[in-house]
């Protein structure tokens, strides 16, 4: 078996003293439930000589949540979050997010700050140092190609597979940040910045596979925040081969508003498919009138055009934007007929 | 006083008796081994599928302090391999390296990052060769050959015909034929390989603990290996976590533990990755079949032609058997005549397979049922009826010789169609919007036990000890591996049903070269059949030993004595002894009892001369499965649900109705992770699926409820009837659970695993073709 290599483990319990180690560690990583980390750690892909343990720290466990607003720690657990019984009743899609997570003893672990942070995936990265060197290494470590893309010109197409990410970008969530310079509050869709576009370099705002986090150096997330709207209908369900354990082969979340027989608000976000999780772009043009044809072939063509998943995982991409349509048409239909 | 009673447990459930161990950690497998001063072992591998070896450099890695031992290919020239006739294998590669991922240098290091340290220090050059990932490559006239002595990249060809089938065709009234494709898949069993070996330098002695299926191989190989005397080896197989056929072959694991240990003068522990697990591999084969079927209107088979080519990968293993098994196993299922076989074993450079649970027979069920289904529907018959109209009439002996003495096919059929209401359900499930329902059923069998081992030396088969002494507890003594199946608790179980007595006062020891007699070990669903028989007959000799002290004690004739477990009497009106006092009567004779049973297969079971190596598929006995699958399909996502499946398994007798139930589930289970969702899949040689991520191993939220039969057809020579329970009803699933697919959208899969992708590119593929239809029309 591959064992760790020796690294230290910091405990921090209070922000302020995490963010000082960050700072006096710029080659550590936090520490939730390392469900993501530990295993990278153990392939040989990370090789951090810090960790910071953000589970002492008490200002990051609260869940603070009513019918009007939810706001959540970034080392509450993944499974306090599914069985939270305000989250869902008033945030059902989040619940659903969290419940659909991995397999139990990882949702028991695993954390909110960790799932959002979830490094992106590809079956060129995901594997030992021993076939990673076989196989020339890639762009995401050392090396200096993408065998997803061969073509990609230093574009990294690895892929985000997150499951709370869409469920909050439905919800317009917001993420509060920690830093050495303070802290500093920004939509979530702004910490995504995996769009791995060809032939545009990477920038603080522009990011790939690679570089798909917003996050400044030596900055922590500290909880993720959500107004409710009312009247919101909201649901997440995801394609995977086996249900349990695995990541999304794609993952949707779905919020809609119906007045009468309108279709009044629309938000649409997908994981397990691009560099980052999409939020679909253009979906208030599908409101105004009911669920019909044109609104179903307008969804189809928005997912053809922002839902790109590249060969990073063994099920073929295709396949993994068809169902993704699928999915969201689905809980579209579902939910504004409940 | 009540009259005492002997007691019973055969056709009990009867929890395994080395269960409270597993469960509570108190059991120790290989990696729980650790020794003071143990060093650490870890492996080089070639990262090139296929190249002349230049040099391997180590003299970087000899320099890193901690390092006690390198070895190379240089360490060691003897060859290494299960089958006598094909030990082309070597612990680490010489000359030439065949497949990404083969054992080129190991290190034995203080601890694991100095290994893994020195590891990053070995540089090995190669010339590289042409590489072939598919038989087809591997095939191709311009291939370069991986082995010297096999042309062709043929390990080996099979071609047989029994009876004509050029008659029996022109004899069909429906001749039909297909092409078929299994993925390649791994057993993924708990247990990583590992294995311990000491050398004991003074004595000039090796012990090795290994995770293996058979020791007795591992004894062989290692004084192969080693050059060294039978006698100075000690082999131990410690608790196992599961083999399903990929620790039958002694594995090079095993032996590079050894070479290293020797070396470096001491104990050297190799614990492997998931992935250097998966890479050991002896999975099965991908496989191609094309298979063509004649049958006449009432569904009576009158022909049967079948090809096969297996992608064996870089190395012999098991492959000569394994391509023989996939032929001879058409057999003995069903009552044929007018057969075709030919096979070929292909080598490539992918690693090397071996035998898995079903070994050879699976893949070709998979099409042989398939067809069948087809046909079935071809011809307005239903695929029940198709199977009864090809039943064997047992005892018979099969056109290749195989002898059949018991039948429960025709039970298991009726049982599961029964249970699952095929005949009012089939075809009037209810269907959603875009979900639609569907059953299938199809069957299988296997073996008892080769009926012939692989290191024939004319030796009985099995030979079992039992050990009495003034405790009055028994030990069995067996080398019957047990690996999770359950094989110890079936001997203790024979040994106290015999004697009357209760679980309790016996204990089972294994597993220790040192301690047990030799045993062939554990494959072929082997165990319960073959050690089975020679506990018996142990317990037998040791039952008659004790009614002779009885009798002498009470003063009574032997043939009056009443055995009663605790109470031994002569006679209704005796008071009798109990067991303790006749064990005390009967060590009065010679001390401390031993008391030995054997067990040989008869000689009719060996198969015939037709072909060569018809001796493959021969056994005492076989078993056989029925199997109803009931599924879902979601047309929009490819999504197929499992809902529920019926199985029914003629294993003789059932010993202990909770391990048989639990062998069948595992069977079933097995076998929807081969045609659903598994495959080793390679990418220029490398292994993607190396990890449990990506080798998608169905999880207990993708089993359905399975509802288990046991037909018992009281085999002649099994023990108390019995004969496997753990093989026999994994092939049955993949055609079963196609059938369902097939009834429900209209769909037939030829190829597996059936993935949601695959799932929904065929109704993709349809629906494109019957627009093109309308859009002709």
């Amino acid at each position: 078996m591959d064992a760790l290599p020796d690294f230290r483990v910091l405990n921090p319990e209070t922000l302020d003293e995490a963010l000082a180690a960050r700072a006096q560690h710029p080659d550590s990583k936090p520490l939730g439930g390392g469900t993501d980390l530990v295993v990278n750690i153990r392939r040989g892909i990370l090789a951090p000589s810090v960790l910071i343990d953000m589970n002492r720290v008490k200002e990051l466990h609260a869940i603070k949540v009513d019918e009007n607003s939810i706001e959540i720690g970034a080392s509450v657990r993944l499974t306090a979050l599914a069985q939270h019984s305000d989250v869902i009743a008033h945030y059902p899609v989040l619940a659903q997010a969290a419940a659909h997570i991995a397999g139990p003893t990882h949702r028991n672990m695993g954390t909110v700050g960790g799932n959002l942070c979830l490094d992106t995936r590809c079956i060129y990265y995901n594997q030992s140092e021993w076939w990673r060197a076989a196989n020339n290494h890639c762009l995401k470590t050392t090396g200096s190609m993408c065998h997803v893309a061969p073509k990609s010109r230093g574009v990294c197409f690895a892929t985000y597979s997150g499951d709370l990410a869409p469920a909050l970008l439905t919800l317009q969530a917001e993420i509060d940040l920690a830093g050495p310079n303070g802290k500093r509050t920004i939509p979530l869709e702004h910490l995504y910045i995996g769009f791995a576009r060809q032939d545009v370099p990477v920038t603080e705002t522009q990011g790939d596979g690679k570089f798909f986090l917003s996050l400044r150096p030596g900055e922590i997330v500290v909880a993720v925040r959500a107004k409710n709207t009312p009247g919101l209908r909201s649901a997440y369900d995801k394609i995977r081969i086996r249900r349990s354990i695995e990541y999304p082969v794609a993952g949707v979340a779905v919020a809609l508003k119906r007045e009468g027989d309108k279709l009044t608000d629309l938000r649409i976000a997908f994981t397990g498919t691009n560099p980052r999780p999409v939020l679909l772009a253009g979906t208030a043009e599908l409101c105004g009138g009911g669920i019909d044809e044109r609104v179903i072939k307008g969804l189809d063509a928005l997912v053809r055009d922002q839902i790109m998943p590249m060969k990073t995982t063994f099920t073929p991409g295709h396949y993994r934007r068809r169902v993704a349509g699928v999915l969201a048409r689905r809980l579209m239909t579902r939910l504004y007929e409940s | 006083m009540n009259k005492p009673v002997p007691a019973h447990n055969i056709g009990d459930y009867v929890p395994m008796i080395d269960g409270p161990d597993k469960v509570s950690g108190r059991a120790k497998f290989t990696a729980d081994i650790v020794a003071p001063g143990q060093l650490a072992g870890r492996i080089y591998r070639s990262p090139y599928a296929h190249g002349e070896i230049v040099s391997v450099d180590v003299s970087e890695a000899l320099k890193l302090p901690g390092v006690k031992a390198v070895v190379t290919g240089a360490d060691c020239d003897k060859g290494f391999g299960v089958l006598p006739i094909a030990r082309t294998e070597y612990p680490l590669a010489r000359d030439k390296v065949r497949y990404r991922g083969e054992p080129v240098a190991a290190v034995a290091a203080i601890d694991d990052a100095t290994a893994r340290e020195a590891l990053r220090r070995i540089k090995m050059t190669v010339s590289e060769l042409p590489a072939y990932y598919t038989s087809q490559a591997a095939l191709a006239p311009d291939a370069v050959q991986l082995h010297e002595k096999k042309p062709g990249n043929i390990e080996r060809d099979v071609l047989y015909e029994l009876g004509s089938t050029e008659q029996g065709f022109a004899e069909a009234d429906l001749v039909r034929d297909g092409t078929y494709n299994c993925a390649e898949v791994c057993q993924n069993q708990m247990e990583m390989h590992a294995a311990v070996a000491e050398y004991d330098a003074v004595r000039n002695r090796m012990t090795v603990h290994a995770s293996t299926q058979v020791p007795y191989y591992v004894h062989l190989m290692l004084a192969q290996i080693l050059d060294m005397e039978m006698s100075r080896i000690r082999v131990i197989k410690p608790h196992v976590g599961g083999g399903f056929g990929c620790r039958t072959e002694t594995l090079n694991v095993e032996l590079i533990a050894a070479l290293l240990a020797r070396k470096a003068q001491g104990t050297v522990r190799i614990v492997t990755s998931r992935e250097e697990t998966f890479i050991t591999h002896r999975g099965r084969p991908e496989t191609d079949v094309r298979l063509k079927i004649g049958m006449r209107k009432d569904g009576r088979i009158t022909a049967v032609e079948c090809e096969c080519d297996q992608r064996g990968g870089a190395h012999s293993g098991y492959g000569v058997v394994t391509i023989l098994y996939a032929g001879s196993m058409l057999y003995a299922i069903y009552d044929l005549h007018n057969v075709k076989y030919v096979g070929r074993r292909v080598l490539t450079n992918t690693p090397p397979c071996g035998a898995f649970r079903g070994h050879g027979t699976v893949d070709v069920r998979f099409a042989f049922e398939s067809l069948l289904d087809e046909m079935a529907a071809e011809l307005g018959l239903d695929p029940f009826a198709v199977r009864r109209a090809n039943f064997l009439t047992a005892p018979t002996f099969t056109d290749n010789d195989l002898m059949v003495n018991s039948y429960g096919l025709p039970e298991c059929l009726d049982w599961v169609e029964r249970e699952s209401g095929w005949k009012t359900r089939k075809g009037k499930l209810p269907n959603g919007n875009s979900v639609r329902k569907g059953l299938g059923m199809a069957c299988s069998h296997y073996v008892s036990g080769a009926s012939r081992p692989v290191n024939w030396t004319g030796e009985p088969h099995a030979t079992v000890k039992i050990k009495l002494d003034f405790d009055g507890s028994l030990v069995v003594l067996s080398g019957a591996a047990d690996i999770g199946q359950g094989s110890t608790t079936i001997l203790a179980q024979t040994v106290a049903e015999v004697l009357g007595l209760d679980l309790s006062r016996v204990r089972v020891v294994t597993g220790d070269s040192e301690l047990v007699p030799k045993d062939n070990g554990s494959y072929s669903s082997r165990v319960t059949f073959i050690v089975g028989n020679a506990a018996l007959d142990a317990a037998r000799n040791l039952k008659a030993l004790l009614v002779n002290a009885a009798a002498r004690k009470l003063e009574a004739r032997p043939e009056d004595i009443e055995c009663l477990g605790e109470v031994y009497r002569a006679g209704a009106q005796d008071r009798g002894a109990t067991f303790d006092e006749v064990v005390v009567e009967a060590l009065k004779d010679s001390g401390t009892i031993t008391v030995t049973g054997n067990y040989s297969t008869i000689p009719e079971s060996h198969g015939g001369k037709k072909y060569r190596g018809a001796v493959i598929g021969g056994t005492m006995g076989y078993s056989y499965s029925a199997q109803v699958v009931e599924v879902t399909v979601d047309e929009e996502t490819g999504v197929v649900t499992v809902d529920k499946v019926w199985v029914a398994h003629d294993c003789g007798k059932a010993l202990n109705r909770l391990t048989v139930e639990g062998q069948v589930q595992g069977s079933v289970w097995m076998g929807m992770g081969q045609a659903m969702s598994e495959e080793a899949a390679y990418q220029d040689g490398l292994m993607v699926t190396a990890n449990m991520l990506d080798y998608r191993v169905p999880t207990i939220q993708d089993s359905p409820p399975i509802e288990v039969g046991i037909v018992e057809s009281n085999d002649p020579h099994g023990p108390f009837g019995a004969k496997e329970a753990g093989e026999g009803s994994l092939a049955a699933f993949l055609p079963a659970l196609t059938a369902a697919i097939t009834d429900a959208i209209g769909i037939r899969f030829n190829d597996l695993p059936v993935t949601p992708d695959r799932v929904f590119e065929a109704i993709e593929k349809r629906k494109r073709a019957l627009e093109k239809k309308k859009g002709a029309a």
